[in-house]
């Protein structure tokens, strides 16, 4: 019972999401490159408002400095737009476009 | 500045009397980003974007807004800072800590800015009588956010 409890919810949560992500276009959050922009400081703020741990914070942070830019979040439009919003209250140099995809 | 003591929501600074100095000039700094230097998209043809862009710049300058007062509360607050041995202590929340990061930050990218957004690689950042003032500011802004990342993340 508890197998089949914990397998429904997930499935019907799955299924949810492809609809919805079907039907709404996509909004990349993307992080450029910046020479002022400390390395930690970067780290600390993708911790913040993304809610990562450190590993994976370090890891989009490096993407950042060694490829000038990490693609952070995929979302609708209102949802990568509070992003980038918290990004830029931090003064990262952060924008949304359009997900290609 | 040396972080005396801490628990998960609160930890208490030491600064010398230099450090307390520097700590006041850079906060009467802020703000020094312009609320329209952010680009909500870098592509044009996104809907809607400039209704959004007008909102986002709406958003920037009110979060400044508040900051600002948040910042001459603190300077204005008698008790905040506390004589000791060797300067002043001070005690902040986490909350505190991530407003001033912002704080701090936006000091530091604006005073950058003002330098023309030089590149890392700009051979001549040698101090001048015009460009001192804003190398400084970059310099302590980043002091004070290492500091109190290094508070939040346990790092030395």
């Amino acid at each position: 019972m508890s197998a089949t409890t914990e397998v429904l919810p997930e499935i019907e949560h799955a299924h949810q999401a492809d609809s919805s992500t079907a039907l709404e276009p996509g909004y990349l959050v993307i992080c450029w490159d910046d020479p002022v922009n400390l390395m930690q400081y970067v780290t600390h703020v993708f911790q913040t408002v993304f809610g990562w741990n450190r590993q994976k914070a370090q890891r989009h942070m490096l993407e950042v400095h060694t490829q000038g830019k990490s693609v952070l979040a995929r979302e609708g439009l209102e949802k990568a737009e509070f992003f980038v919003h918290q990004l830029q209250k931090y003064n990262l140099h952060a924008t949304l476009e359009r997900d290609a995809e | 500045m040396n972080l005396i003591s801490s628990t998960a929501e609160q930890f208490e600074f030491e600064l010398n009397h230099e450090e307390h100095a520097l700590l006041f000039h850079v906060l009467l700094q802020y703000p020094l980003v312009p609320a329209t230097h952010h680009r909500l998209s870098q592509n044009s043809e996104i809907s809607q974007v400039e209704e959004n862009q007008r909102l986002l710049e709406e958003s920037l300058q009110s979060h400044r807004t508040t900051q600002r007062e948040q910042v001459m509360a603190l300077l204005r607050d008698a008790d905040r800072f506390v004589a000791a041995d060797e300067g002043l202590q001070v005690t902040f929340t986490r909350a505190e800590i991530e407003w001033l990061l912002q704080v701090f930050n936006n000091v530091r990218v604006g005073s950058w800015l003002a330098l023309g957004s030089p590149d890392a690689t700009a051979e001549d950042r040698r101090p001048t009588k015009k460009t001192a003032p804003h190398l400084m500011n970059m310099e302590v802004a980043g002091f004070f956010e290492m500091n109190f990342i290094n508070a939040l993340t346990g790092d030395e």
